[in-house]
C-alpha cells in the first residue's frame, strides 16, 4: 500500500469528521451526538481485536481487559489525582501497554482454544479485582461520583459537542493509525502469521515478537475506546471490564465481517442500532439479537461487509480465506 | 426517525409564532415521563413491581384530568441492569423521546450512572429503588434536581441496631455472626448494622463471618459453618432469591432453632411466599408489608396493587416507585411546572400525604433531597400471612441523631 493511499485515507478521516462536526448545526437532536460517542469507544474496541482475531489469527476472548482498564485508568487518574487530561489520557495508554505486555507475554505461547481461554480467564482476574478493591474502585457498585472533565486549551470535555467532536476525532484517528498498521510490512507479517505461522517463522519473522507487539497495540487502542466510554458515562463500572463486553466486540466483528478494515465499526453500528431499537420495542432483547445473530450466522455466512465486498467482486481487504 | 425530525421542525416553528397558540399547543401535549429500570434477566422483578407501583397512579392522575392539564405518558425502558446502558437510556429518554422527568427505577450502579446524566441535562428526577445512603448523603454526589424516594442504608442499620441491641439485652446474646452476600452491598451493610449493634450493645463478640456468592445455589458449606462457631445470634444481609434458598436449606439443619436469626430483607412478601416452611421467631425488617402500618389506608393501596397486577404482591420497590411518581405529582403540580429548577424547588421539604407511613405522611427532606418519615420497623416472623407480626416501628428522633453523627464520621457534613 503506497504513499497515496495513505494521504487518501487520511484526507477520507479529515472529510468524515468534517461531516460529522457540520451535523449537529442541522440535526438539532443530542441522539445523534450520544450514539456516535457510543459508537467511537465500541469500534475503536472492536477494531483493535480485530487487529487479533481478523489479521493475526489470534482469537482473544479477553481485550475486554483492555477497554475496562482504559475506563477504570482514566477515571481513576482524573478523580482521585490532579494530572491534567492528555497526561490521564498517555498514563492510560502506558498503562495498558504495560499490562499488555505482562499479559501478552503469558498467553501469546499458546495456540488457538488455549489462548482464547488464557486470555478469558486474565479478563476474569482483572473483573475479580476489581470487584474485589472497593476502597480503590468502589467494587461493584462502580467509581462513583462522576469525574471531573479538565478544561485543557479551552476545551471542556463536560460539554456534549465538545465530548462528541472529540469521540469522532479518537476514532478517525484510530482508525487511520491501525489502518496504517495493517498496511505496512509488519501487517504483511500478521496475514502471514495467520495463515503459516511455520512458514512465517522459516522465513525469518519472529513470530513471538510480532504476536507480543500487535497484542499491545490492540490493548492501547482498546483503552482509547475505554477512555471514551469512561467520560460519557462519567465513571466506570465492573460491567465494562466484565467478559461479556469481550463478547459484544466479537458480535460486532461477526456481524460487520472478520475480513475488511471497516467491518467491525459497521458491525458496531449495527450492534448498538439493533440494541437501540429492540430495548425501545420490548424487553427480550437477548432472544431478539440472539436470532438475528443466527441469521447472520446461518444466512449469510459472513459478516455484512464482506458479503458486500464478494457481492460487488473484489476480495475483502482482510484477504481471509 | 422522518417522524420525529417532523415533529421538532413543527414545535421549532410553533415556537417562533405568537406565545398564545404555543402555550395551548403545551397544554394538549401528554406530559412524557421517562421510568428506566430492569426490566429483563434474574432481576427483572426489580421493573416490573415498580411499574406495579407507578402505573395505577398514573392511571388515577390521568383519569382525574391529568398533571397541569396535561396527560402523563410514561415511557418505560429497560436498561438491562447494566451502568452504561442505564447512562445512554436517560439520555435517550429526555433527548429523543422528549420526556420532561425522568423516574429512576434502577438499581444502585444504574442509579449512580443516571444521578450524572441528570447532572447534565438538569431535568426533574426521582430516584425509586437505590437504597445506597451514599447516592444523596455525600454532597459530592447530590445534584441540585435529583431527589429520591426510598428507604435508605443508614436508616435501615440504625434501626436494626437499635432493635437487635434491645432483643440481645433481653435474650443475653453475646456471640454473633453474619452472613451476607460477597460483593460491596453485603460488606458494607454488614459492617454498617454491626457498628450501631456495637453503638447499642458494645459487649458483643462477632464468632464468625461468612460470604456466600451471589447466587450460590448450594449453602451446606456456610451453614456448617455458621453451627459449628455456636452463636448465639446470627445476622443476614441475604434478600430475594439467596435468602429464600439459605431458609430453605437452613431448615433442614434446624439452623433457625438454635440461635436467634436477623434478616433485615426478609419483610418482603415475595420472600415471604417463596420459602417453603417459614421458620417462627426470625426477627426481620418490615420492607414493605400490608399489615405495616396497619392503616385502612395502607390496606387499601395493598388490595388496588394487586387487583392492577393480576394480583402480584407487590414488593418494597413499589411502594418506593408509587411514592415517587406521588412526588413528581405534588411537585409539578405546586410549581406549576416541569422544569427541571422549579419543580425541584417545590419539591425540596414537601410532605404529602402516604399510606406508607405510620403518620400517615412522608417528607422528602429540604437539606438532602432524600425520603424521611417512612414506615420502617421490625417484627418477628409467624409461619401464616401476615407473617411477620409485633412490628416496632423505628425511632425518628433516634434516626435524626445518629444519622448525622454517622454523616458527620464519613466527612459528609
Amino acid at each position: 500500500m503506497g504513499r497515496t493511499h495513505t494521504l487518501r485515507d487520511i484526507a477520507i478521516g479529515c472529510l468524515v469528521v468534517a461531516v460529522l462536526a457540520a451535523i449537529p448545526w442541522m440535526l438539532p437532536g443530542k441522539a445523534f451526538q450520544d450514539f456516535v460517542i457510543r459508537c467511537a469507544s465500541m469500534a475503536l474496541f472492536a477494531t483493535s481485536l480485530n487487529l487479533l482475531v481478523g489479521y493475526t489469527g489470534l482469537s482473544s476472548f479477553g481485550h475486554g481487559l483492555f477497554y475496562g482498564l482504559g475506563t477504570y485508568s482514566f477515571a481513576l487518574l482524573m478523580q482521585k489525582t490532579t494530572v491534567s487530561l492528555p497526561l490521564a489520557f498517555l498514563l492510560t495508554l502506558l498503562i495498558s501497554a504495560a499490562t499488555a505486555v505482562v499479559v501478552g507475554a503469558i498467553c501469546i505461547r499458546l495456540r488457538l482454544i488455549y489462548f482464547a481461554f488464557v486470555t478469558l480467564a486474565m479478563q476474569m482476574l482483572a473483573h475479580s479485582v476489581i470487584i474485589s478493591w472497593v476502597g480503590l474502585t468502589g467494587g461493584d457498585q462502580g467509581l462513583q461520583g462522576g469525574i471531573p472533565r479538565r478544561v485543557v486549551a479551552g476545551i471542556d470535555l463536560g460539554n456534549q459537542y465538545n465530548l462528541y467532536l472529540f469521540s469522532a476525532a479518537m476514532l478517525v484517528i484510530g482508525l487511520l493509525l491501525m489502518r496504517h498498521i495493517v498496511a505496512t510490512t509488519f501487517g504483511t507479517s500478521l496475514r502471514m502469521i495467520r495463515d503459516n505461522e511455520t512458514r512465517a517463522a522459516f522465513l525469518g519473522i519472529s513470530v513471538w515478537r510480532v504476536k507480543l507487539t500487535v497484542f499491545v497495540l490492540a490493548a492501547v487502542f482498546a483503552s482509547v475506546g475505554g477512555m471514551v466510554m469512561s467520560l460519557f458515562v462519567s465513571g466506570a463500572y465492573p460491567e465494562l471490564i466484565n467478559w461479556p463486553i469481550s463478547g459484544d466486540a466479537i458480535f460486532a466483528i461477526v456481524m460487520g465481517g472478520v475480513g475488511s478494515f471497516l467491518g467491525p465499526t459497521v458491525g458496531t453500528m449495527i450492534l448498538l442500532l439493533l440494541n437501540d431499537v429492540v430495548t425501545r420495542q420490548t424487553e427480550y432483547y437477548g432472544l431478539a439479537l440472539g436470532l438475528i445473530i443466527l441469521l447472520f450466522a446461518l444466512g449469510l455466512r459472513r459478516g455484512v461487509l464482506d458479503f458486500v465486498t464478494e457481492r460487488l467482486g473484489g476480495r475483502p481487504a482482510g484477504g481471509v480465506h | 426517525m422522518r417522524e420525529r425530525i417532523n415533529r421538532r421542525t413543527l414545535l421549532a416553528g410553533s415556537a417562533g409564532l405568537l406565545a398564545a397558540p404555543w402555550i395551548a399547543r403545551a397544554q394538549s401535549n401528554p406530559l412524557k415521563i421517562g421510568i428506566q429500570s430492569i426490566f429483563s434477566g434474574p432481576i427483572a422483578l426489580l421493573g416490573t413491581s415498580s411499574r406495579g407501583g407507578i402505573q395505577p397512579e398514573i392511571d388515577r392522575i390521568n383519569a382525574a384530568g391529568g398533571l397541569l392539564g396535561r396527560q402523563i405518558q410514561p415511557v418505560y425502558r429497560d436498561s438491562k441492569g447494566q451502568p452504561q446502558e442505564a447512562a445512554r437510556v436517560a439520555r435517550e429518554l429526555v433527548n429523543t423521546d422528549g420526556c420532561e422527568i425522568l423516574l429512576d427505577a434502577e438499581a444502585s450502579s444504574g442509579a449512580f450512572a443516571v444521578q450524572e446524566v441528570v447532572r447534565d441535562l438538569g431535568v426533574l428526577c426521582v430516584h425509586s429503588n437505590s437504597e445506597t445512603s451514599s447516592l444523596t448523603a455525600d454532597p459530592k454526589l447530590r445534584v441540585a434536581t435529583a431527589f429520591r424516594s426510598t428507604r435508605q442504608g443508614v436508616h435501615d442499620a440504625i434501626v436494626g441496631g437499635a432493635h437487635s441491641a434491645k432483643v440481645a439485652t433481653e435474650k443475653k446474646l453475646s456471640r454473633w455472626a453474619t452472613c451476607s452476600p460477597d460483593y460491596a452491598f453485603g460488606r458494607d451493610t454488614t459492617a454498617q448494622f454491626l457498628e450501631f449493634l456495637k453503638h447499642f450493645k458494645p459487649d458483643i463478640e462477632v464468632v464468625s463471618q461468612s460470604w456466600p456468592k451471589l447466587g450460590q445455589p448450594d449453602f451446606t458449606e456456610v451453614i456448617t459453618k455458621i453451627l459449628q462457631a455456636k452463636p448465639q445470634a446470627l445476622y443476614s444481609a441475604l434478600y430475594a432469591g439467596d435468602l429464600s434458598a439459605f431458609i430453605n436449606q437452613g431448615n433442614v439443619y434446624a439452623l433457625f432453632g438454635a440461635m436467634q436469626v436477623f434478616v433485615p430483607a426478609m419483610g418482603d412478601l415475595p420472600v415471604l411466599t417463596a420459602i417453603k416452611n417459614l421458620p417462627p421467631g426470625i426477627q426481620s425488617a418490615a420492607r414493605y408489608l400490608p399489615t405495616f402500618p396497619d392503616t385502612p389506608a395502607n390496606a387499601a393501596w395493598y388490595a388496588q396493587y394487586r387487583k392492577a397486577n393480576g394480583n402480584d404482591y407487590p414488593t418494597n420497590w413499589s411502594w418506593e416507585s408509587a411514592t415517587a411518581m406521588r412526588f413528581i405529582e405534588a411537585a409539578v403540580t405546586k410549581a406549576g411546572s416541569t422544569d427541571g429548577k422549579k419543580a425541584a424547588a417545590a419539591l425540596e421539604g414537601l410532605t404529602i400525604d402516604s399510606p406508607f407511613s405510620t403518620t400517615g405522611k412522608v417528607t422528602m427532606r429540604a437539606e438532602d433531597h432524600t425520603l424521611i418519615d417512612y414506615a420502617i420497623g421490625w417484627g418477628t416472623t409467624v409461619p401464616q400471612p401476615p407473617f411477620v407480626t409485633g412490628i416496632e416501628p423505628g425511632d425518628w428522633g433516634q434516626i435524626f441523631e445518629l444519622e448525622t453523627e454517622w454523616k458527620k464520621k464519613n466527612g459528609y457534613i
